[in-house]
């Protein structure tokens, strides 16, 4: 069962991934990563990764997509043009592409998986409780950080986003 | 080779990490082929989606949470990275049609 979830998850994923880059209007780009983050989601609750799913599906599938949504609607339906120059670029890329993949391919050919250390408590593996712990004492300091890193961000959106008084 | 135990049933670690490979494999693509720095961006939050798969993965490999944190913080770091870009974009926009990331060379010196 578990087996069949997995394919059908992945099988979309893949698919949603062929038509990011291969649809002509961003805004179709777009809608195929919401597919491909949920079935990457599913794929995480097969993981036993509970709360990483949640967090997949609100953040990254309802808010990151949205704010993508919303500058393509500001935009308008911006079509990418064909460029008659640097046609080769796209068979140069393929080909290291299609390099990148079988160094991938062979790395996972010969990987030796360690073991896990210890046995986990695989009860509460993946819980907002064990995150929670994780993140409140191991990892206190980065967790403060991304605070700070938001922060930033939201700043610099800010800054970038003003109206330009001076300009006029 | 390993398996995990899902469920009942067995998946190699391998097939999720093949999937998180070729995932990352067709966000490269997009960056290196497409031209549109809207699709760009869309492509690069592709990539940062395998690399999560990787690090969950290798979280339950292991059976230890510190893959499942990073991959919290990564995610951070994806939407961080697609506000500030994204704010760039339109303010490129605001002034001229930038449908090509190649009409974006003025700093090439």
């Amino acid at each position: 069962m578990a087996i069949a979830v997995f394919f059908v998850a992945a099988a979309m994923a893949v698919l949603g991934g062929i038509g990011v880059i291969s649809f002509h209007q961003p805004i179709r780009s777009v809608l195929s990563l919401v597919v491909v983050m949920l079935a990457l989601s599913v794929e995480f609750l097969l993981l036993s990764a509970q709360f990483v799913f949640a967090v997949q599906i609100i953040v990254y599938a309802g808010a990151v997509m949205v704010l993508f949504l919303f500058v393509i609607a500001l935009l308008g339906p911006a079509r990418e043009l064909g460029r008659g120059r640097l046609r080769f670029q796209a068979w140069l890329s393929g080909l290291f592409v299609l390099v990148l993949l079988g160094l991938m391919w062979a790395m996972l050919q010969g990987v030796q998986y360690r073991q896990p250390d210890s046995k986990a408590d695989m009860s509460i593996f993946g819980t907002v409780q064990a995150i929670g712990a994780g993140l409140f004492t191991t990892y206190l300091y980065p967790f403060e950080l991304t605070s700070i890193l938001l922060l930033v961000a939201a700043i610099g959106a800010i800054y970038l986003s003003r109206k330009r008084i001076d300009d006029l | 080779m390993s398996t995990l135990n899902i469920g009942g049933s067995q998946i190699d670690t391998s097939w999720f990490l093949l999937l998180s490979a070729v995932l990352f494999i067709l966000g490269t693509t997009g960056v290196l082929v497409r031209r549109n720095p809207l699709v760009i961006l869309i492509s690069i939050e592709l990539m940062m989606n395998a690399a999560n798969l990787a690090l969950v993965t290798f979280s339950r490999q292991l059976q230890n949470m510190d893959g499942q944190l990073f991959a919290l913080m990564s995610m951070t770091v994806a939407a961080a990275e697609a506000v500030v870009g994204l704010a760039i974009l339109v303010d490129i926009f605001r002034t001229r049609d930038a449908e090509d990331v190649d009409d974006l060379s003025e700093l090439r010196g």
